[in-house]
């Protein structure tokens, strides 16, 4: 019951709010009956518990309030509408929210990429710019230059044109176009490049419109002839033509043939043969003007046609100026020859007029041949054929060079080197020959020499057998002269053999097989010597030794020999008397690809003879195991001490980071809660 | 909590505007019982609701727990109403709502005046605990809920309250009775 009475006004404020249990109900009134002064209490609780009521009862909301909160709510926070409020409520999507971070994330590698300057950004901004620079840059030529000749404005107006042509072209064709452009764009700093592309342009223009040239000249030429204002006209026509032909007088027995059917002739042929065989010439043929076009076109059909100008002087003026001059000139004449006819006056007179007699005439001749010559012109076309035969650039000869390369081992380098210098001869010429020695004594040589090609095959073989042959390797060139390409029937020469040697000492040779093994014995002393007894036997040599005895009185003697392979087999087999052969390891080193004379080439061995000794320790007894176990425990704490600061050195900055981040978090956690 | 209302609190938090408003509309009483509790006027009460609805909203999207969020709400309501009280705090009260002698008769308004004395006195959380009682007549459980209370510690509080303010009143008591 106490604590009824010491907590009363809980359990009162309960009863008046209908938390009493029923059990808790019958608890209080029990306690109510007993005592006087929680009777008072409950009392006076009760009434304030109806003020309370009463009074507050007026302070309560009245029956519009949630109407006003929502009203006032919704005035302060207007509902958003349209796009916005869409895009607001997309964003509450987790996946929209990912998309969004992604989206960001790839604008910003944009950026940076664009930032940076690498390509294949924004490519349309890049390529207005390109366009803007080729239309500019050829305007201002031809604006600043406006000086130039024929040709060069043509060219310019090429350049100023290549460009629009692009700039039409570029928004049409994506990619292909954009990287041409781009191509302009980089070669143009140079400044060079526009004008080259001009050049380019303006040669692939006259090649790709050539026979609408060609037709174009040869109706010029049609409308001339048979017009009747032309036929007192002097005009002079002549045209080149250029042909590749199969065979050069079979060309001009048809030239020569349709010459006289078209009513010319043949004025001149000349012809070159070439090294290999091929014609090359040229033949002048002259023909009646009018029958000029229907000859270029027959002589068109003889061959493949590689170029073709067709030109007409006009001579009118100066012919008929000549012409008039000329009857000046005859009237002259007779006035003169009258003069002498009538011989009045005096002797240097008649003198006088002799001689202006003789220029007079000597003029007339003069003109008179210059008009005959254009009348043989305006009488006959001329038409220069070139003709050249095919495959003109095919070889008339080849040669055939051959390269040798020998590395020989040999036991003395010097002995060898000498041997070979004697070969030297008209035939065999000796170029280079070099002997080097280095301060550890290693020796080696090089040579090289020329042979003439009969003696080559004698001269390498005898070389060969100066040593053992480590690598040789042939190479033979075909060189085609005077062309290129292939040829059926040119020549072949062979040219001068060129060999060189290298000679390097048999020690410095790498061993085909290098075998290791141990043998264990009794007495270790005496087997070096044995060793090298069987050794020299089998045509080997010792290359080193050594002998060593342990603190445990354990004694070995380490032997390297070296043998021919034909050798190897039974020297391994005579091993066996020394002793029992322990650990035999076998390593061989195939060189594929050389020729190697394999019973000749060398063999390692290297041998370890070793004696059992006593094994025993003569540190012995329990003090000094005692000792060594205290030292090794020792040694083992020492290094876990050793290992446990290495952790904490390591792990130490990373933990008092991670708590001072924790630290942080909770603190900005904890100031956002309360801000809240 | 049922599963419903739950849900509700949910789309409130992802800024579902209506489910915003019906929690207006079943909660906007108790955070006023918080209010009027704490600043004993009503006029200051409304704005503090109307503040601390807004508020809400804005804020939304920092409650991660559903369940949690009638209790955030009456947070708020509860912090802005102390914000509110702290400011007039400055501002002197006028003086006939000082002292009230003994000996005068008892009329209504001397009676009110003295139940808000004595309200005035109690700590901020109980008289919202009061005014939820009262005006709201939620149970010991509901606004234990709402205000973030203890299981249990209603019960001490809301004794504590009654007791300080029968002392408090004790004359007029005796009068009326």
């Amino acid at each position: 019951m106490g604590t009824v009475h010491n907590e009363i006004d809980n359990w009162l404020a309960a009863n008046l709010y209908g938390e009493l249990s029923e059990e808790e109900q019958r608890q209080l009134h029990t306690h109510l009956v007993d005592c006087a002064a929680c009777r008072k209490t409950h009392q006076e609780t009760k009434t304030m518990n109806k003020i309370l009521e009463e009074t507050l009862a007026q302070q309560k909301p009245d029956p519009t309030f949630e109407q006003r909160m929502l009203a006032s709510f919704r005035q302060r926070i207007p509902e958003r509408s349209g796009p916005i409020k869409l895009l607001a409520d997309l964003m509450r999507l987790r996946a929209a929210q990912v998309t969004a971070v992604a989206a960001v994330l790839l604008g910003l590698v944009q950026l940076g990429r664009m930032i940076t300057g690498e390509t294949a950004t924004a490519p349309g901004a890049r390529d207005r710019y390109a366009n803007e620079q080729l239309l500019e840059q050829p305007a201002q030529m031809a604006g600043s230059e406006p000086a130039r000749t024929g040709a060069l404005d043509k060219s310019d107006e090429l350049a100023a044109g290549k460009p629009k042509d692009l700039a039409l072209a570029a928004p049409q064709s994506s990619s292909e176009s954009r990287s041409k452009l781009q191509r302009d764009f980089k070669a143009f700093p140079a400044t060079v490049a526009p004008a080259e592309a001009a050049q380019a342009e303006m040669a692939a223009k006259e090649t790709g419109s050539e026979p609408q040239a060609m037709s174009y000249a040869a109706e010029q030429s049609a409308a001339e002839t048979p017009a009747p204002e032309v036929a007192n006209r002097k005009l002079i026509r002549n045209a080149t033509v250029e042909l590749e032909i199969v065979n050069f007088d079979d060309a001009v027995q048809k030239i020569t043939a349709l010459a006289k059917e078209e009513r010319g002739y043949v004025a001149t042929t000349d012809s070159q043969k070439q090294a290999n065989g091929k014609l090359r010439g040229e033949v002048v043929v002259k023909v009646l003007p009018e029958n000029l076009d229907r000859f270029l076109q027959k002589v068109r059909g003889f061959g493949e046609l590689k170029n073709q100008t067709l030109g007409t002087e006009d001579v009118t003026k100066a012919y008929f100026d000549t012409d008039a001059r000329l009857k000046n000139a005859r009237v002259m004449e007779q006035r003169l020859i009258d003069m002498l006819k009538t011989k009045t006056g005096k002797v240097s007179d008649l003198l006088q007029v002799e001689k202006e007699l003789g220029r007079v005439r000597e003029e007339i001749e003069k003109m008179q041949g210059e008009l005959k010559y254009w009348d043989s012109q305006v009488q006959f076309a001329t038409v220069t054929i070139s003709l050249a035969e095919k495959d003109m650039e095919e070889p008339a000869a080849f040669l055939l060079k051959e390269r040798a390369q020998l590395a020989l081992y040999a036991p003395d380098v010097e002995k060898i080197y000498n041997d070979i210098k004697a070969l030297a001869s008209a035939k065999v010429q000796i170029t280079n020959a070099q002997l080097n020695r280095d301060y550890s004594g290693r020796v080696s040589a090089q040579m090289s020499m020329l042979i003439a090609p009969e003696e080559s095959e004698a001269v390498i073989a005898r070389t060969k057998g100066f040593g053992r042959v480590e690598n040789f390797q042939t190479q033979t060139e075909r060189i085609a002269q005077g062309g290129e390409g292939m040829s059926e029937n040119a020549r072949t020469k062979r040219d001068k053999v060129q060999l060189n040697i290298t000679i390097s000492r048999e020690e410095q040779e790498q061993a085909l097989q290098q075998t290791s093994l141990r043998i264990r014995t009794s007495s270790v002393d005496e087997k070096p010597k044995e060793l090298r007894a069987l050794a020299e036997k089998q045509g080997g040599r010792v290359r080193s030794s050594s002998f060593s005895r342990d603190p445990d009185g354990r004694e070995f003697a380490n032997v390297s020999l070296r043998v021919p392979m034909k050798n190897y087999p039974a020297l391994i087999q005579s091993l066996n008397s020394l002793g029992k052969v322990e650990n035999v390891s076998v390593q061989r080193q195939d060189r594929t690809g050389t020729q190697v004379d394999e019973a000749n080439a060398p063999a390692d061995i290297s041998i370890q003879v070793y004696s059992q000794g006593n094994i025993v320790s003569h540190e012995s007894g329990l003090l000094a195991t005692l000792r060594r176990t205290l030292a090794q425990s020792a040694g083992a704490i020492m290094w876990s001490l050793r290992m446990i600061g290495v952790a904490v050195a390591f792990l130490g900055p990373w933990v008092i980071a991670l708590i001072a981040l924790i630290w942080i978090t909770r603190r900005v956690i904890r100031a956002r809660q309360s801000r809240s | 909590m049922d599963a419903s209302e739950r849900e509700q609190y949910q789309a409130a938090i992802h800024g579902d505007r209506e489910a915003f408003e019906m929690i207006i509309r079943t909660h906007s009483r108790a955070l006023f019982a918080i209010a009027y509790g704490i600043l004993q006027n009503r006029e200051e009460a409304e704005d503090v609701v109307q503040d601390s609805l807004v508020r809400a909203w804005k804020t939304r999207w920092r409650v991660r727990d559903p369940e949690k969020f009638p209790a955030w709400l009456a947070a708020i309501a509860r912090y802005r109403a102390h914000d509110v009280l702290r400011r007039r705090r400055t501002i002197p009260l006028p003086p006939e709502t000082i002292e009230i002698s003994e000996t005068e008769a008892i009329d209504p308004t001397t009676l009110d005046l003295q139940l808000h004395s004595a309200l005035a006195a109690l700590p901020e959380l109980h008289r919202a605990a009061l005014t939820l009682r009262y005006f709201e007549e939620m149970d010991y459980r509901t606004i234990e809920n709402t205000l973030g209370l203890t299981n249990g510690a209603l019960r001490g509080i809301l004794g504590r309250a009654l007791a300080s303010m029968r002392k408090q009143l004790r004359p007029v008591l005796a009068s009326t009775d």
